[in-house]
């Protein structure tokens, strides 16, 4: 496991628990039941959305049906969209929280974006504009972001907070509080429902994947991002210079912001106010993805994964008529145990 | 790894120790200007409402937040803490209890988050963001089962007892209990932090968690109490709020987190070593407070409101940051 994650993942910052006390005399078994578990651990991700699915599938027929599986994925495209972006400034940032990347402004973004695109639309203007305007908003955010971040040196979560602010100010000051309702003929053909019965909505938000999956795994770039957010020194003295990823980084996530905001726009045919309850549901999903990835790190297909599982969840209890109110719980909990189950074994590990 | 990293790249070059006082110099800046724009701003009417409104509960909030960011994390569940202290004071109150009783069950409402946030941490050792991410997500539940989906819990107006009324809205020597108890409890938060052994094995935890553990403290426990008096503190601003509302309201916490954090840490600037101090804190709260009301008076539309304040939190943000060492972006891997 690369050093950085592990230890923003285990807080080897609070060495007091009683493991890390053992650790100099760890006798052999324990490792080998550190390697075991870990291993499990690793699929434990995957093996769990599918205990879960199966679980569901079981005791609600309908679960199981493309229709039904096309709708989480449509239900789960803006949060999906979101913490992707999100997930990039994690790989370059590293995922210590405090001191390294995080983007806190994502929800504002979205909100504003989407209250552009909605309002602009209401203006009269056409489906070009508007796209191209919500984009121009994530994108200029992003910027912000980023200057602040990498130029001005400010802390990511105090810079982003800001910025989240003023988003969310600017977005009350276009929809003056209210509802704005859009209709367009690209609003129409995102909410078709495409090839297979899975909504156009759910086809975005695989294309973004697939997109940024690609880019982050198969490309120079996508290599470097994570050499930068694993170890900047190393990176500088490899001779990538790591602002410019942080930068790009916070660019591309304020993008998907945007591009978040139109897909919101599509699924609710408005721009509604509270936008800003997306916030934690990102941060969340966005760490929650570590667990489907093998390293236990940021990655693309992680984080997909975590928001239809989430997805998945929501709409199995509601399936199932049992209360949603559980799902906020479950999903703290679910947090709280991969993590951690993460943290005691990284600890064994490195023993 | 984190402060250390923050401590880093934060150690100021010398002859930039003027930064410290630039959310200071914020906070004067904004009072000056909006005393001369606004002719009611500086009466004493209008400070005191600001303080009583706008300063005090998000004040005891940070305060809870500077504990743990000055050991080294961050809460996400203050508002959670809050929520519950104000769900279990109400609901006692409803029932019929006295009022101190109540003030109890609420204190230990948010004593029982602060411990379960404590085992996280320092039992599991789950870094503090995720762990007080996990419990403001388990929270939500928890109030939303308690509240079937989030109704309001009133106390009827007929049966509002005088002591509630008297936290709620009572003053003593003509100033508000509110502020009597935000000064009592700053004083006491800045006594601990900065005045007892106590405070200072917080904030060496909070600097080099490793080498204050190889060094004999307790780590494990000082964290346990951290985060308890954190959640206690944030409960008693669910008391307090819940009094001047006679209800809970389902969620109301979180509308304290993000300014505490924004004050927490915009109050370690005030700090030579860069870290999370009682009166830094205050300030930032004080600059969000009076930034919001000047504009209001100044009648800006209550929607461009919310973009001034982010825009001159940004500015103090860069007063405050502004000239940091150009240490590399220090981050976990980096040492």
């Amino acid at each position: 496991m690369p050093p950085d994650t592990t230890q923003a993942l285990t807080a080897s910052r609070y060495p007091g628990s009683p493991a890390s006390l053992r650790r100099p005399s760890a006798p052999r078994w324990r490792n080998w039941a550190v390697a075991v578990g870990t291993q499990g651990l690793r699929a434990g991700g995957l093996i769990l959305f599918l205990a879960v699915l199966g679980g569901f599938a079981i005791a609600a027929p309908a679960f199981l049906t493309p229709a039904n599986l096309g709708l989480i994925l449509a239900q789960s495209a803006v949060l999906g969209i979101l913490s992707l972006g999100l997930t990039l400034v994690l790989i370059t940032g590293g995922s210590d929280v405090v001191g390294g990347g995080i983007d806190l402004s994502l929800a504002g973004t979205l909100g504003l974006s989407a209250a552009t695109f909605a309002n602009l639309n209401q203006a009269g203007y056409g489906d070009g504009a508007c796209v191209a305007a919500a984009l121009a908003i994530g994108v200029t955010v992003g910027l912000m972001n980023a200057v602040a971040v990498v130029r001005l040196r400010i802390l990511p979560l105090l810079a982003t907070l800001a910025v989240m602010n003023i988003c969310e100010g600017l977005e009350l000051v276009v929809t003056e509080n209210t509802t704005v309702a859009a209709a367009s003929p690209l609003l129409d053909g995102l909410g078709q429902t495409g090839p297979f019965g899975v909504p156009v909505l759910g086809y975005v938000l695989l294309a973004v994947t697939l997109a940024l999956g690609l880019a982050s795994r198969r490309t120079t770039l996508g290599l470097r991002a994570y050499a930068v957010g694993g170890h900047p020194e190393a990176a500088r003295a490899a001779g990538i210079v790591p602002e410019r990823y942080v930068a790009a980084s916070y660019v591309l996530s304020g993008g998907l912001g945007g591009l978040g905001g139109i897909v919101s726009v599509a699924f609710l045919n408005s721009a509604t106010g509270g936008s800003a309850d997306m916030l934690l549901p990102v941060v969340a999903t966005a760490f929650l993805g570590f667990i489907f990835s093998r390293r236990l790190v940021p990655t693309v297909t992680g984080t997909l994964l975590a928001a239809v599982f989430l997805g998945s969840l929501s709409n199995g209890f509601q399936l199932l008529r049992l209360s949603t109110y559980w799902v906020n719980g479950i999903e703290g909990a679910l947090i709280l145990a991969v993590v951690g189950a993460t943290a005691g074994l990284s600890k064994g590990r490195r023993a | 790894m984190s402060s250390v990293s923050i401590d880093r790249q934060a150690r100021l070059p010398r002859g930039t120790d003027l930064l410290r006082f630039g959310v200071p110099a914020a906070l004067a800046a904004v009072l000056l200007v909006f005393a001369i724009a606004a002719p009611g701003f500086l009466t004493l009417n209008n400070v005191a409402g600001v303080l009583v409104n706008n300063v005090a509960l998000t004040a005891i909030v940070a305060l809870a937040m500077t504990l743990a960011v000055a050991a080294g994390g961050t809460d996400l569940s203050v508002g959670t803490a809050v929520d519950l202290g104000s769900l279990a004071f109400v609901s006692a109150i409803a029932a019929g209890h006295p009022v101190w009783i109540a003030a109890l069950l609420g204190v230990l409402a948010g004593v029982g988050t602060g411990v379960f946030n404590a085992i996280l941490i320092a039992r599991l050792g789950i870094t503090p963001f995720l762990a007080t991410l996990g419990t403001l997500f388990i929270g939500h539940s928890l109030q939303q089962l308690t509240t079937d989906g989030g109704n309001p819990v009133y106390v009827s107006a007929a049966s509002i007892p005088p002591a509630l009324a008297f936290i709620g809205h009572g003053s003593v020597l003509g100033v508000p209990f509110v502020l009597w108890l935000l000064a009592g409890l700053a004083f006491g938060t800045w006594l601990v932090l900065a005045r007892t052994r106590f405070g200072r094995e917080v904030l060496a935890i909070g600097v080099e968690p490793q080498v204050a553990l190889y060094s004999g403290l307790p780590v494990g426990r000082i964290l346990t109490l951290v985060y308890g008096a954190s959640a206690a503190l944030a409960a008693v601003a669910g008391i307090l709020l819940s009094a001047h509302v006679n209800a809970y309201v389902p969620y109301s916490g979180n509308a304290y987190l993000l300014d505490s954090i924004g004050a927490a840490f915009i109050g370690t600037s005030l700090s030579r070593t860069r870290r999370a101090n009682v009166p830094g804190t205050l300030l930032g709260v004080a600059l969000f407070g009076f930034v919001q009301n000047g504009l209001l008076l100044v009648g800006w539309n209550f929607y461009w409101q919310q973009v001034g304040t982010g825009i001159l939190i940004f500015g103090a943000l860069l007063l405050a940051f502004a000239g940091r060492g150009s240490a590399a972006r220090g981050r976990p891997g980096a040492h």
